[in-house]
C-alpha cells in the first residue's frame, strides 16, 4: 500500500491549521521535529508503520 | 507599569524574598514568575514565594544563572510580576509524573479557561513550560502538548548551576524533581515570541541514519559512525571534533530556521546529544555567528511587530551564556534588555514548538 502518510499529514494539517497559515507552518514545524517531512512524501511513498503510529497520535487528538 | 520587575542577591530565601516583596510593595500582582539560583533551598524559595504573595498565581524554577532587567545574575532570585492589565486569568498545572500523561494537567485548564484545549486560540492564550532540566523527557513533553493543542507554550529546561546534580520546577508552594510546571495564561495585551539562535548553515548535511531518539543518541550519519562522520564534515579528526561543539552545533533546517541540536559528548563512535534527534532527519553543520547582534535584531522585529514592548520572559541556554562569557560580551548581552522589565534564566534546554539548544526563547508582552 502507498500514499496513507501524505493523506494523514494533508489530513492533520487541514483540520488543525483550519486555512490558517501560520498555524499550517507551525504544525510542518511539529511534525518535523517528531522526524516526519511533510514534504518527503507523495502519494506514491510507503505506508511505513512507524510513521502512520506517529501520526495516528497527532490525529486522534482532532476527534 | 502593569509588568514589573525584581531581584535579590541574598542566598537566604527569607531574605531573599522579603527583599523583593519589598521591591514589589504597592504593586497589585496576580501572576509572579521567578528563577532562582540552586544555592537557594528549593523548598524553602518556593515557600516563600508563595506566602509572600498569596493572591498570585507563583511558580518558577531552578537555574544556571539569573537575568533581569538590564542584568545577568548568579546566586539571585528574579521575579516579574504581572497585574490585572497585564493577565487577564492564568492557570497552573504540575506534572507530578513526567511517565503520566499530561491530560489531567489539560483538564484543568480545560475548566478553569471553559474551553476544550484544542479549540483554545492561540492569539488569545499562551503557555509556559518549565522542566526539570536533568529529566530528559522534553522532547515527550513538548511533543505532546504540541499534539493536544495549538496554543504555543514556550520555557526552559531548569537549572543547577552547572552542577547536574538536581533541578527544581516550583509551584504552589512547592519544590518538584523529574517534574514539569505547565502555566497557560491570557494575557490582557498582544505577545509574541522570539526564537533566536546564533549559526549560519554550512554547505555540509549529516543524515541520521541510526540513532535512539529517547537516549539522545546518534550511532551513525549517513551509515558511517555517527562521530566519524560529524568529524569528516568539519575536516577535523574525532579526537578534536568536540572542541568544535559549541561553534558547530547542527541543526534541523526548517526554512532557513535551524533547530539547534548541540553534541555533548562522543562516546566511542556515538554521538550524544542535548535533545533528541530522530532516525531519517537531515541535518545541516552550523558556524557560529555574533550572539548580540542577532538577539538585538531579533528583539527588535519582536518590537516592530507588537509596537512596544512591556515585558520579556528570556529562556537563554547556558551554553550561549558560557559563551557570552568566554568573549566578555555578558554586560553587552545584558544591556540588550535594560529597557524593558526582563526577567529570564540560563536554561540547560529551551523550548518553542519543540525541544531545541543553543537558543533563546522569548516570550514578549505588548
Amino acid at each position: 500500500m502507498a500514499g496513507k502518510i501524505k493523506q494523514m499529514i494533508d489530513t492533520i494539517i487541514a483540520q488543525r491549521a483550519k486555512d490558517n497559515p501560520m498555524l499550517a507552518g507551525v504544525i510542518k514545524t511539529k511534525l518535523m521535529l517528531k522526524g516526519i517531512d511533510p514534504n518527503k512524501f507523495t502519494p506514491q511513498s510507503d505506508d511505513d508503520p512507524a510513521i502512520l503510529a506517529k501520526l495516528d497520535v497527532v490525529a486522534k487528538e482532532l476527534k | 507599569m502593569n509588568i514589573t520587575t525584581a531581584y535579590s542577591v541574598s542566598s537566604i530565601p527569607r531574605i531573599a524574598v522579603q527583599d523583593l516583596q519589598n521591591q514589589l510593595a504597592g504593586f497589585d500582582a496576580n501572576l509572579v514568575i521567578f528563577f532562582a539560583s540552586s544555592a537557594l533551598d528549593p523548598e524553602g524559595i518556593s515557600r516563600e514565594m508563595q506566602a509572600a504573595f498569596p493572591l498570585a498565581d507563583v511558580f518558577g524554577c531552578s537555574t544556571a544563572g539569573e537575568i533581569v532587567t538590564g542584568r545577568m545574575l548568579t546566586n539571585s532570585v528574579v521575579a516579574m510580576a504581572f497585574n490585572g492589565q497585564a493577565v487577564r486569568s492564568a492557570k497552573i498545572a504540575v506534572l507530578e509524573d513526567l511517565n503520566r500523561d499530561s491530560y489531567e494537567a489539560f483538564s484543568s485548564f480545560e475548566r478553569h479557561f471553559d474551553t476544550p484545549m484544542a479549540a483554545m486560540d492561540p492569539n488569545r492564550y499562551v503557555g509556559i513550560v518549565l522542566v526539570d532540566g536533568l529529566c530528559l523527557k522534553e522532547e515527550l513533553i513538548i511533543d505532546r502538548i504540541g499534539d493536544l493543542t495549538n496554543v504555543n507554550f514556550i520555557g526552559g529546561s531548569a537549572g543547577d548551576d552547572l552542577k547536574f546534580a538536581a533541578t527544581h520546577v516550583y509551584a504552589n508552594g512547592k519544590s518538584y524533581r523529574n517534574a514539569a510546571v505547565l502555566a497557560l495564561i491570557e494575557p490582557a495585551t498582544d505577545f509574541t515570541f522570539v526564537k533566536t539562535q546564533s549559526f549560519r548553515a554550512l554547505d555540509k548535511k549529516l543524515v541520521v541514519t541510526k540513532a535512539n531518539a529517547f537516549a539522545r543518541e546518534v550511532m551513525e550519519f549517513d551509515n558511517k559512525p555517527a562521530a566519524v562522520a560529524y568529524a569528516e564534515a568539519l575536516g577535523t579528526s574525532v579526537a578534536e571534533a568536540p572542541e568544535r561543539f559549541m561553534h558547530n552545533p547542527v541543526g534541523l533546517m526548517i526554512g532557513d530556521e535551524p533547530y539547534v541540536r548541540s553534541p555533548q559528548q562522543i562516546k566511542g563512535e556515538k554521538m550524544a546529544f542535548y535533545c533528541g534527534v530522530a532516525e531519517g532527519m537531515e541535518l545541516t553543520l552550523l558556524e557560529s555567528t555574533d550572539i548580540i547582534q542577532d538577539t538585538s535584531q531579533a528583539l527588535a522585529r519582536a518590537k516592530a511587530e507588537l509596537g512596544r514592548v512591556s515585558g520579556v520572559i528570556n529562556f537563554n541556554c547556558i551554553l550561549r551564556t558560557l559563551e557570552l562569557g568566554q568573549k566578555h560580551l555578558t554586560d553587552q548581552y545584558a544591556s540588550l534588555f535594560a529597557e524593558v522589565p526582563t526577567v529570564g534564566f540560563s536554561t540547560y534546554g529551551e523550548q518553542f514548538i519543540g525541544h531545541i539548544n543553543q537558543t533563546a526563547t522569548m516570550l514578549v508582552f505588548k
